[in-house]
């Protein structure tokens, strides 16, 4: 008698440990292969676009803190400029460098976190615990620039909150000198691992057609071999001034597009941000660090999309006014959403082990997914 | 290629009748199109070499409760070839009886892909029907969630599956547990 099989529906989440958060995947699985996998978001779902409504521009700052928590300065920079542009705020030069020091300085440990998490949740517990001490520093950093560790609140329509605190600049130069030879070590320690190349190399392939049908951003897209940076193809704040270059995903290690592309093309970034913070330092103006503007600040009837590079791809903030101190409409686009539109497509035929090192390579937080 | 030029090409495609273009706000200028020819001028959009707009940047819902209330659907598109961007708005009415029948426009998600699970946001969170979507349901509430929140006149009801929803529900909760 031949022996039959049957497909089986498994519920991975809403609290598995490979899932960043809070979010859930509807599997129908025939042994270890996906035959359909279906992404069940919304368990974070805070309704931010509709509390945007009912605040004053700036109290919605804090807001944004809780829209990617790895990566909050991100998030308060792409408000604040969409804020400033639509309301004509001038920014001084000092604080447009310490708003590009401290977004950079968040895309590290932002990086750390996905690079640390990738390989915690391929199986290697290790390396996890070696980013977090590095991350620990950068956290001590803002702690000292702003008094949080994760929801900063720092970045303001003007400027930024706080000045840099003495000797600031030295203390992160030390950071870097001690943070660049890392990225070596983790090389060593866990990138070109075997293990780890041989459960990544060629998985999960995102050809850059459906990257850009599916509106991926960021390093997702790049990843796919597209060459594509906001910071350098529509630069804003100081970006024009800085020098750094674009890793794109190669075919040197696996295939354009797979798990292991988007994971290398994270470590190269983490190299290119340390460079640019070293041009922060070289070239950080003296002057005022915020532009006083009315509590209440009014936006003239009009609408605006801006869009800006967050780690996790595009942050694109749509602000619709109707005049007055709130906005009419503020719809956020985020990139683990689109990361995670495209999951659908991708799971199906993938083993479950590789559905791991799928989400886990295009980095998604819940949260932001849900916003 | 510049708004402008973008505009002759949809104009010598889609014919200039109904269509209206808005540059006389401070920000973005955008294009008002009838929602009978969106389906056909986002194919041309994708499809033309020149404009070759291949990635659906964002796809919002907009409710306006002035003097008229309608809904709107805006497509911010950008073109990674040449580098360009454009913004398209559908109008749709919402009338005070069955407005379903009428918010109701053309999917896209088989032309942008992206488009999917950005057009399922915009029905959860405003009503939007999107015609031709091939699986069309809630994405972000559960699906026995009543109203679309992001409607200007939406009211959350007092209790979801018996779960108070109300401040002094929640505080009439703890008072009851904490004594």
């Amino acid at each position: 008698m031949p022996l039959t099989t049957e497909t089986m529906v498994l519920n991975m989440g809403p609290h598995h440990p490979s899932t960043h958060g809070v979010l859930r995947f509807i599997l129908r699985t025939d042994g270890e292969v996906i035959h359909m996998c279906r992404p069940d978001i919304g368990y974070l779902h805070r309704g931010l676009e509709k509390i945007a409504e009912q605040l004053p521009y700036a109290h919605f700052m804090p807001y944004t803190d809780r829209l990617d928590y790895l990566a909050a300065m991100n998030c308060n920079l792409g408000y604040a400029i969409t804020v400033e542009q639509a309301a004509d705020v001038e920014v001084p030069p000092r604080a447009e460098y310490i708003r590009v020091l401290v977004a950079e300085l968040n895309r590290i440990i932002s990086h750390l976190i996905s690079v640390g998490t990738f390989a915690m949740d391929i199986g290697a517990v290790t390396p996890f615990t070696h980013t977090i001490r590095e991350r620990e520093w950068v956290n001590d950093l803002f702690e000292e620039l702003c008094g949080a560790r994760l929801t900063y609140n720092y970045i303001r329509f003007g400027g930024v909150a706080f000045d840099l605190p003495e000797g600031f600049l030295e203390r992160l130069s030390q950071f870097l000198d001690y943070f660049e030879p890392r990225l070596e070590q983790y090389n060593r320690f866990i990138s070109k691992n075997k293990i780890f190349k041989e459960r990544l190399v060629g998985v999960a392939v995102i050809s850059r057609e459906q990257a850009l049908d599916y509106a991926l951003v960021g390093p997702n897209l790049r990843a796919s071999g597209v060459d594509w940076d906001l910071r350098r193809d529509e630069p804003y704040s100081v970006y024009g001034d800085l020098e750094f270059d674009v890793p794109i995903g190669i075919s040197e290690f696996g295939v354009v597009g797979d798990c292991y592309a988007r994971y290398w093309v994270r470590i190269w970034e983490m190299e290119q941000s340390v460079g640019i913070l070293r041009q922060c330092i070289a070239k950080m103006p003296e002057g005022p660090y915020l532009t006083k503007t009315k509590r209440k600040l009014q936006v003239e009837p009009g609408e605006i999309y801006v869009r800006t590079e967050a780690p996790r791809g595009e942050l694109g903030f749509y602000l619709i006014s109707r005049g007055g101190i709130r906005p009419h409409r503020l719809k956020i686009r985020t990139g683990s959403f689109s990361a995670m539109s495209i999951v659908e497509e991708l799971g199906s035929g993938l083993m479950v082990a590789d559905l791991v090192a799928l989400i886990a390579s295009l980095d998604v937080v819940a949260p932001e997914v849900d916003r | 290629m510049e708004a402008q030029g973008i505009l002759e090409r949809i104009k010598r495609i889609i014919g200039d009748a109904d269509l209206v273009w808005v540059d006389d706000q401070p920000g973005d200028s955008y294009l008002v199109i009838p929602k009978e020819k969106l389906r056909r001028l986002a194919i041309y959009l994708k499809g033309d070499p020149h404009l070759a707009f291949d990635t659906l940047m964002c796809l919002s819902g907009v409710h306006n409760m002035g003097e008229h209330d309608e809904m709107e659907v805006v497509y911010h598109l950008y073109s990674l070839r040449h580098r360009h961007q454009f913004i398209l708005k559908v109008t749709l009415d919402r009338p005070a009886f069955f407005p379903h029948f009428y918010l109701r426009v053309d999917s896209v998600s088989g032309i942008w892909p992206a488009a999917a699970w950005m057009e399922r946001e915009a029905y959860d969170m405003f009503g939007i029907h999107f015609v031709g979507h091939n699986d069309f349901r809630r994405l972000l509430l559960p699906t026995d969630w009543e109203g679309h929140p992001l409607q200007k006149d939406y009211r959350e009801s007092d209790a979801y599956r018996g779960i108070g929803t109300t401040r002094e529900e929640i505080k009439g909760v703890l008072a009851e547990e904490i004594g």
